[in-house]
């Protein structure tokens, strides 16, 4: 595993794992940091402290890999964290017996690291799609350091 | 016989009957002690269901109302008789149709003693909606029998409970004939409206006379006694009728002049436009009311019971709120606001009089209005005085200012005006007393009073300015005013520390109506209140100079605030996208000033705007303009500078016989290009920039902005180049350009405008590291802004400026598609892609030649491809359900859009601009569009569909597109075709009358569409109707005898609103003509499955008439159309009511 870590670290080098935003340009459907976790944010709401006071940003988010919730308030105008969420389309090539699945990289070497996934009703459907020979795209987000399977379609011929 | 028409009841019923009725009843008396106790509730339904659905139940219940012990068992066997006798209405034997209404009234009269008054009314509700049900097939002579016995008991022969249940029995008979109270009957609206038009022409007045008379036996005894007495039970059932009968909304009575019925136009009333808050109907029954409501001395007599009981009960003050007062008080409010034909036309004399009657009875309620609030306070009921408040609001509403004003000089020294000032500032002072957040009496009250004013002010506000108050009345409007400022500012100031989390949108528009009502107050009396707000507004300001650093200023901020915003409603009215004129009371007051410096309106305007320059200064802006603050300062410019500044000269010119006004010369001419106007505009526009720099994040605040911004799109003005992130914003930019001199400027600018824009994207999308390069936030977040300003440029396309536009759409299309590509993941930034294209596409279609059409749509057909191919058969694998739905929702956004986007390229073939000529045209946009619902078809699964906006939009199309271009659905592949069949099927059985209305159009167009083919030769929708055997050897039939097949089911075993089945027969209708021998199959089979030969011979004689009546023919002809939707709509009428029984 040390390697990869290595690897993402060169591939990505002088990139930082966030970036600053102001909170106030942050919308629903964005991302955000809050306590360290990468989030997407469901839901904004602005509020003021008396009537002549100054806006703040109420978030309420949901970690990207955990699924938590998680909520922030912040003033409109300071800057908030926002990861930098990547994501990647590999072809499915093989399951393998341990839990991992093998794919296939743009530049023709495989990535054999990602865990399949822990629902029950997708990982069914993920492997009977597999089973029956369909090709199977898999998208793979990754954000400050951590990686999952987020998506997958089924394509090849009609 | 079902043995109801013999009047002595159970003499021939059979011990076998007898022990079967004895079973129904204890079964029906049975559930209903099981739903009281809420045990197996469902089972218990089940069994009442059952007895309203089977046939012909009426002995059964007749027996349970005669015989069982249990109220609610006999109540459930009216409503079976009722739910059995609409349903098999059409084939009852006139003698039971008429023995059943009169067992019912027998009922109620025989148990009117009976303390379960809820199985009474029902019963009694039963026997009206029957005799609604035969109104137009029984002869006057039947219906004189009925009424007979109803007279009888109304006039107390029979004792005073049957009294009431005669006067109750025709109120249910008012309701159940009054359209918006009536009960559905399957019947089509037509038959509503000829009874509507019956009872109002022929029986209505002598109902009224009838509740007068019982009436009038009742009140000596009530007025005599000194207790309640029973009589008081019949007297406010007779009030109760009356006030209903006068609720009644009078049409044939208004000089006869609509011969047929119209039953699709409401008969609106021309009352003023202004929405109120309270109710107040006018009541305008026609000249032939005249003797029962005005010479009979009737308003003298309610008058006199009413003051004279209210008298004897002075003491008791629960007796306001005990009900027949409260009917009483109701009867005269309403008799206030009668009006129309009824009074002869002798100069509103007699109108007069009647009015000067009902408010001296009224009068005792609300003055002297000190007094009575104190009262009120102490723990009086606080409704008579609220009913006062009612009565002049009716009686304002029927009257003029001045006349409402005089009525009360008779009476009293002073005028109503004053009165109403009075009253009204009595409720102020309450309110500002205590300031709860309970809703109090006082809150109704000033409601009420509130829309008083409104009523007489918006009648002399509309009139060019000449209507004045009389003198005096405009002193109790000043001095009104000048209390209802006081008590808003005190309102203000004790909110301003608490958090607002009331602030939502319904509180602002009643804030905003309130104030608007407040300004007509003001207007109403400008030479004194103008002065005043100014006088306010600049010790206001000084306040907050003085404290400048020692003092919380938040108190006077807010009071500030509330201030601008009253200034402003009374200064301007609002736009809403026309040009709004200086309010006439400012144009035509102030007549003897001549010095633009002088003018009240110019002192006040200026003072405002120089206290508003002060927010450029940064050390002011950061101890004073809190940023609520400036947001009523830019609210308030913005609303002002729209009617004010820069005022053209003879455009904004109101009525001509104000012209010769030096003092509006002054005001109208202050503020334009060759005096201030150029001063303050810059002002404006710097206090805009300030506002925008300073105050990031305060998205209140620039919504203001957006609006200033758009008040100045038609002044000449290029000061706003520095752009900022909005769309709105670079909406607003593009529109300014529609004001300069030519075209080629106007394009110019637009080019000059966006070309930054444009070619940042195109930057992008070239650099070689995109990819990488596009998940930067920052990048995402300045791509997001610029499609917005695309977006917001693009919506604000006009003729002038459409080539820029255009060129500004070309010139990023590849760079759009590449990041379709690269953000497919970044649904908000897919949405904004989408939605600028949807609006670019919408602006530009319809000004393009052919040969960019092409392009256009090419670019849309690779949009849709390269969406579609991201987009099918994608899995969210999120674990979590909240963004699973996110995930849902912004796909139907997207799939929104997109048909949107589909809908817009249609439009290209009805509204077209370009100069080709039809025969140049190189693109079929119907194949486009189809290809188009190729793509996208299979995103939109059934799931989707019930999103209610995208399936509106999805059936909106797709019903579009089979009337326009059936033609080419022929053509679609299988899948794609069954895909829209399926659809249209899943669409006939939403809930949605619009959306079944749609699915209905598109199969009538299907059905036409394929015979008219056929007939002509062709083969039509070919394979598709004609049905196919698949290989295991099944045979699929066609679509046509698919839905033919459901329209039927539907039509006559489903529940669906009347409304539809017009559509449905156009619909229909060509489906029988396509399908002949399955139509003939199929009614055969619902005959072969009708047991009783009697309904049997019925339904086929009806399916007979259907096709053949009224000279139908099989031709789908204009007027072949309505032919059969009468045919249908008779058919279902005769059957439906059998067919339904199980």
């Amino acid at each position: 595993m040390s390697d990869d870590e290595h690897h993402f670290e060169s591939s990505d080098a002088g990139a930082s794992k966030t970036y600053p935003q102001q909170a106030g340009n942050i919308r629903k459907g964005g991302h955000i940091v809050i306590k360290g976790r990468p989030c997407k944010v469901v839901e904004v709401s602005t509020s003021k402290t008396g009537k002549h006071g100054h806006a703040k940003c109420h978030f309420v988010a949901i970690d990207i890999f955990t699924s938590k919730k998680l909520e922030d308030i912040v003033p409109s105008s300071h800057n908030c964290d926002v990861p930098h969420v990547n994501r990647v389309d590999y072809q499915l090539i093989d399951i393998s017996e341990d839990g991992f699945v093998s794919l296939l990289t743009d530049n023709g070497s495989t990535k054999d690291d990602l865990k399949l996934p822990t629902d029950e009703a997708l990982l069914t459907q993920l492997k009977n799609g597999f089973d029956e020979g369909k090709d199977i795209v898999v998208s793979v987000m990754s954000a400050m350091g951590e990686e999952q399977m987020c998506a997958l379609k089924e394509v090849g011929p009609k | 016989m079902l043995g109801f028409s013999n009047g002595s009841g159970g003499g021939g019923v059979g011990a076998e009957d007898l022990a079967q009725f004895q079973a129904t009843m204890r079964a029906i008396e049975l559930a209903c002690s099981y739903i009281q106790i809420n045990s197996n509730p469902v089972a218990a339904e089940a069994t009442i269901l059952s007895l309203h659905q089977s046939p012909q139940p009426y002995k059964a219940c007749r027996y349970i109302l005669e015989h069982s012990q249990v109220a609610n068992a006999r109540f459930q066997a009216a409503a079976a008789i009722r739910e059995a006798a609409i349903r098999e209405w059409s084939f009852l034997a006139t003698d039971d149709k008429g023995g059943l209404i009169n067992f019912c009234l027998g009922y109620v009269m025989q148990h009117a003693n009976s303390s379960e008054g809820y199985v009474l009314s029902k019963v009694s509700s039963v026997a009206a909606q029957l005799m609604k049900r035969g109104w137009l097939e029984f002869t006057p002579a039947e219906k004189e029998v009925f009424f007979y016995q109803i007279n009888q008991a109304i006039l107390g022969s029979r004792g005073l409970d049957v009294q009431f249940i005669g006067v109750n029995f025709l109120e249910s008979l008012v309701s159940e004939f009054s359209p918006s109270t009536s009960s559905a009957m399957g019947l089509p609206r037509e038959f509503h409206e000829n009874c509507r038009k019956s009872l109002e022409q022929n029986f209505l007045k002598t109902f009224y006379q009838w509740a007068q008379d019982a009436a009038l036996s009742v009140t000596n005894k009530i007025i005599e006694s000194h207790s309640s007495v029973p009589e008081v039970k019949v007297c406010n059932a007779t009030l109760r009728l009356m006030h209903q009968i006068l609720n009644w909304e009078f049409r044939y009575s208004k000089g006869g002049t609509r011969a047929s019925i119209n039953v699709f136009s409401d008969g609106i009333r021309a009352d003023n436009a202004f929405s109120r808050k309270t109710e107040c109907v006018i009541v305008q029954p026609g000249a032939s009311w005249c003797d029962v409501l005005l010479s009979s001395s009737h308003v003298g007599w309610l008058i006199n019971i009413y003051s004279s009981v209210r008298q004897k009960f002075d003491l008791e003050g629960y007796w306001l709120d005990c009900p027949v007062a409260v009917s009483a008080r109701k009867l005269i409010v309403q008799l206030c606001s009668l009006a129309g034909k009824i009074f002869p036309s002798d100069n509103g004399q007699m109108q007069e009089q009647h009015l000067l009657l009902l408010l001296s009875g009224v009068l005792p309620w609300i003055d002297p209005p000190d007094v009575i609030s104190k009262e009120i306070e102490e723990g009086r009921s606080g409704s008579e005085m609220i009913d006062g408040c009612r009565a002049l609001l009716s009686i304002g509403t029927v009257t003029t200012p001045v006349v409402f004003d005089k009525l009360l000089r008779s009476l009293r020294p002073f005028g109503t005006l004053t009165l109403l000032s009075m009253l009204m500032g009595e409720v102020v002072k309450v309110l500002m007393a205590n300031s709860t957040d309970e809703e109090t009496w006082s809150y109704e009250a000033r409601d009420i009073l509130l829309d008083t004013w409104t009523t007489l002010l918006a009648s002399m506000d509309g009139s060019g300015g000449n209507a004045r108050l009389p003198p005096e009345g405009m002193h109790a409007a000043a001095s009104l005013f000048s209390l209802i400022v006081e008590s808003e500012l005190k309102v203000a100031s004790a909110s301003a520390t608490t958090e607002d989390d009331a602030d939502c949108l319904a509180s602002v528009s009643a804030m905003d109506e309130r104030l608007g009502s407040y300004a007509l107050i003001a207007r109403a009396a400008v030479d004194a209140t103008i002065p005043f707000l100014a006088k306010l507004f600049s010790d206001h300001v000084a306040r907050l100079h003085q404290g400048r650093g020692t003092v919380d200023p938040t108190e006077t901020l807010e009071e500030v605030y509330s201030l601008l915003l009253i200034i402003g409603h009374v200064l301007a009215d609002e736009g809403e996208g026309e040009t709004a004129l200086v309010p006439d009371a400012l144009q035509s007051h102030f007549v003897d000033v001549v010095e633009a410096n002088n003018h009240p309106v110019v002192v006040l305007s200026s003072s405002i705007i120089k206290f508003a320059e002060q927010c450029l200064d940064a050390e002011m802006r950061s101890s004073i303009f809190s940023p609520r603050l400036m947001e009523a300062v830019i609210w308030f410019l913005a609303r002002w500078s729209f009617t004010y500044l820069m005022l053209v000269e003879d455009c904004n010119l109101g009525s001509n016989q104000l012209q010769s006004l030096r003092s509006r010369a002054c005001l109208f001419t202050f503020f334009n290009e060759h005096n201030q106007g150029k001063f303050v505009l810059d002002i404006i526009v710097r206090i805009s920039l300030t506002s925008l720099m300073s105050y990031p994040g305060e998205k209140d605040l620039q919504d203001s902005w957006r609006n200033l911004a758009n008040a100045f799109a038609n002044d000449k003005t290029l000061f706003l180049l520095n752009s900022v992130s909005q769309r709105s914003l670079a909406q607003t930019l593009v529109l300014s350009a529609y004001g300069m001199r030519s075209s080629d400027a106007s394009n110019q600018y637009v080019k000059d405008l966006m070309a930054h824009m444009t070619s940042s994207l195109v930057d992008l999308s070239n650099n070689s590291d995109l990819k990488n390069l596009a998940q930067q936030p920052a990048i995402i977040m300045l791509v997001s802004c610029v499609l917005e300003r695309l977006r917001g440029a693009a919506s604000a396309t006009e003729p002038r400026t459409q080539r820029a536009i255009y060129e500004m759409g070309l010139s990023v299309m590849n760079p759009v598609l590449r990041l379709l590509e690269v953000y497919k993941h970044e649904s908000a930034v897919i949405y904004l892609l989408l939605k600028f294209v949807v609006d670019w596409v919408d602006g530009q279609l319809s000004y393009l030649e052919a040969h960019e059409t092409a392009v256009v749509i090419n670019f849309c057909m690779s949009l849709l491809q390269i969406y579609s191919s991201h987009n099918i058969g994608k899995i969210s694998l999120s674990l979590s359900s909240t963004l699973l739905n996110e995930a849902k929702t912004e796909k139907y956004k997207d799939l929104r859009a997109l048909l949107q986007l589909l809908s817009h390229l249609c439009s290209k073939d009805m509204v077209d601009f370009s100069s080709d000529s039809i025969e140049t045209q190189s693109t079929n946009i119907s194949q486009v569009v189809y290809f188009g619902l190729h793509i996208i078809t299979p995103l939109i699964t059934l799931e989707l569909l019930k999103y209610p906006k995208l399936c509106f939009d999805y059936f909106s199309l797709i019903s579009h597109m089979l009337e326009v271009y059936p033609e080419t659905l022929a053509q679609l592949n299988n899948d794609a075709f069954s895909h829209v069949v399926t659809t249209v099927d899943f669409g006939l059985h939403q809930q949605d009358v619009d959306i079944v209305t749609m699915c209905l159009r598109a199969l009538k167009a299907l059905a036409s569409y394929h015979y008219k083919e056929k007939n002509t030769g062709n083969s039509g929708l070919g394979s598709h109707a004609a049905g196919h055997t698949d290989p295991n050897g099944v045979f699929h039939e066609g679509i046509l005898s698919r839905f033919l097949r459901t329209l039927l089911h539907f039509l006559l075993f489903e529940d669906y609103s009347t409304d539809l089945v017009s559509t449905a027969a156009d619909a229909l209708f060509p489906l029988i003509l396509c399908e002949p021998n399955l139509y003939q199959g199929l009614g055969n089979e619902l005959i072969e499955k009708q047991a009783n030969p009697n309904f049997k011979t019925r339904l086929a004689n009806a399916l007979q008439v259907l096709t053949t009546s009224n000279q139908l023919s099989s031709s789908l002809d204009r007027l072949n159309y309505p032919r059969f939707r009468k045919n249908l709509n008779n058919f279902l009428v005769e059957v439906r009511g059998f067919l339904k029984t199980r």
